[in-house]
């Protein structure tokens, strides 16, 4: 009986010493499998020297060719780069010419130098010396006057912010007013025109000027130049638009 | 009782490598030596066995020892720049190699031992 047990004790040690050995084995040989598994360098290092050199020839030849290709796309980059840059330059070409445009039809508020002529109407009023009585003040006198600013180089006009333009109108309506661009106005007429203000003024002072003849008809006239002071015009309110034109 | 012990190291000792973080690269030389040196002790353990002269302290000492020396031999290698892993990798396998042959040969044996004996019953049947 106490050999039976001596013999069992001993083979217990055995086995677990075996055993142990064992799970070491094991566990090293399945970590070395795993590193193995997840390492694609030890491909690299087990070739031959003469694969490796193949290798590598083959790895530079795809270099080049990607360094090709890559230079390729940048500089097809660079070009719609340029392109779109130039597209930019177009467009804001374009965009200065409308604005330029839209300037010279009335379609945009303008200041500068000027003059602005006040017209007080004094029609029905009794001249001196039994001369009878003023006479008001015409359509075709406005229209006289704004073609003699525009004479004197006027680049914007308005009667009562009114903005002149190529299809403005100034008519009487029914005797009592005059209409411009399609509203009534009133006097006083407030004439604004930028430009050069010392030919407008000489234009407004000329003594076979219109202006001239309405003071001595006998109407109060305010011409005021606006030498360092910028005088501004209002837009065209209306829309422009053509139907028969082409 | 030894074969429970030795499948229930393989299993846990499989089911934690597997589980375990993986090592870097450069060091798995360092492991792969000792797998080898103690695949070594194994098959000259089993070796030892058939021939009856089986200890286990040797065993155990030579398991442990050869691995432990193989990885410090190749780590010196690698400290000389020079590839000594492969001396005690030729070692070692050359020692796989011949244990291995010892085995079979000892199986071979009890097999032919085995068959003689098969043909000897009858004759003796015969003889009677």
């Amino acid at each position: 009986m106490k050999t039976k047990t001596k013999i069992s004790k001993a083979k217990l040690v055995m086995s677990i010493t075996i055993g142990i050995a064992c799970f070491a084995l094991m566990l090293v040989m399945f970590m070395q499998f795993k590193v193995v598994k997840q390492t694609d360098i030890t491909s690299i290092e087990t070739m031959r020297e003469s694969d490796l050199r193949t290798e590598l020839s083959d790895w530079k030849a795809k270099y080049t060719e990607l360094t090709e290709l890559y230079d390729d796309v940048t500089s097809r980059i660079a070009e719609y780069q340029s392109e779109s840059e130039t597209d930019e330059e177009t467009a804001q070409l374009l965009q200065s010419e409308l604005a330029e445009l839209n300037e010279a039809l009335g379609l945009t508020d303008v200041e500068g130098e000027g003059i602005t002529i006040t017209i007080q109407d004094n029609g029905g009023q009794e001249l001196p010396d039994d001369m009878g009585y003023v006479s008001n003040i015409s359509e075709t006198d406005l229209l006289v006057i704004i073609n003699e600013l525009f004479d004197a180089g006027a680049e914007a006009i308005s009667i009562n912010d009114n903005r002149i333009v190529a299809m403005s109108d100034i008519f009487r309506i029914g005797g009592a007013y005059l209409q411009v661009n399609s509203e009534p106005i009133r006097s006083p007429y407030v004439i604004k025109a930028i430009g050069d203000p010392t030919y407008l003024e000489s234009a407004a002072y000329n003594k076979d000027g219109r202006l001239t003849a309405l003071q001595e008809a006998g109407h109060s006239i305010q011409i005021e130049s606006s030498k360092n002071r910028k005088i501004q015009i209002q837009k065209y309110n209306g829309t422009i638009s053509t139907k028969y034109m082409n | 009782m030894i074969v429970i012990a030795i499948i229930l190291g393989c299993v846990i000792g499989a089911v934690i490598g597997i589980n375990a973080p993986v090592i870097p690269y450069t060091y798995s030389t360092f492991l792969a030596i000792a797998v080898v040196a103690a695949l070594d002790s194994v098959f000259g353990g089993i070796r030892s066995v058939l021939k009856k002269n089986f200890d286990l302290v040797v065993f155990i000492t030579g398991f442990f020892c050869n691995s432990i020396l193989s990885i410090a031999l190749t780590y010196l290698g690698q400290k000389l720049n020079i590839d000594i892993y492969l001396a005690a990798l030729l070692v070692f396998v050359g020692r796989m190699f011949t244990n291995l042959t010892i085995i079979r040969l000892h199986y071979i044996d009890k097999w032919k031992e085995a068959k003689a004996q098969k043909q000897a019953k009858p004759k003796a049947i015969e003889e009677k």
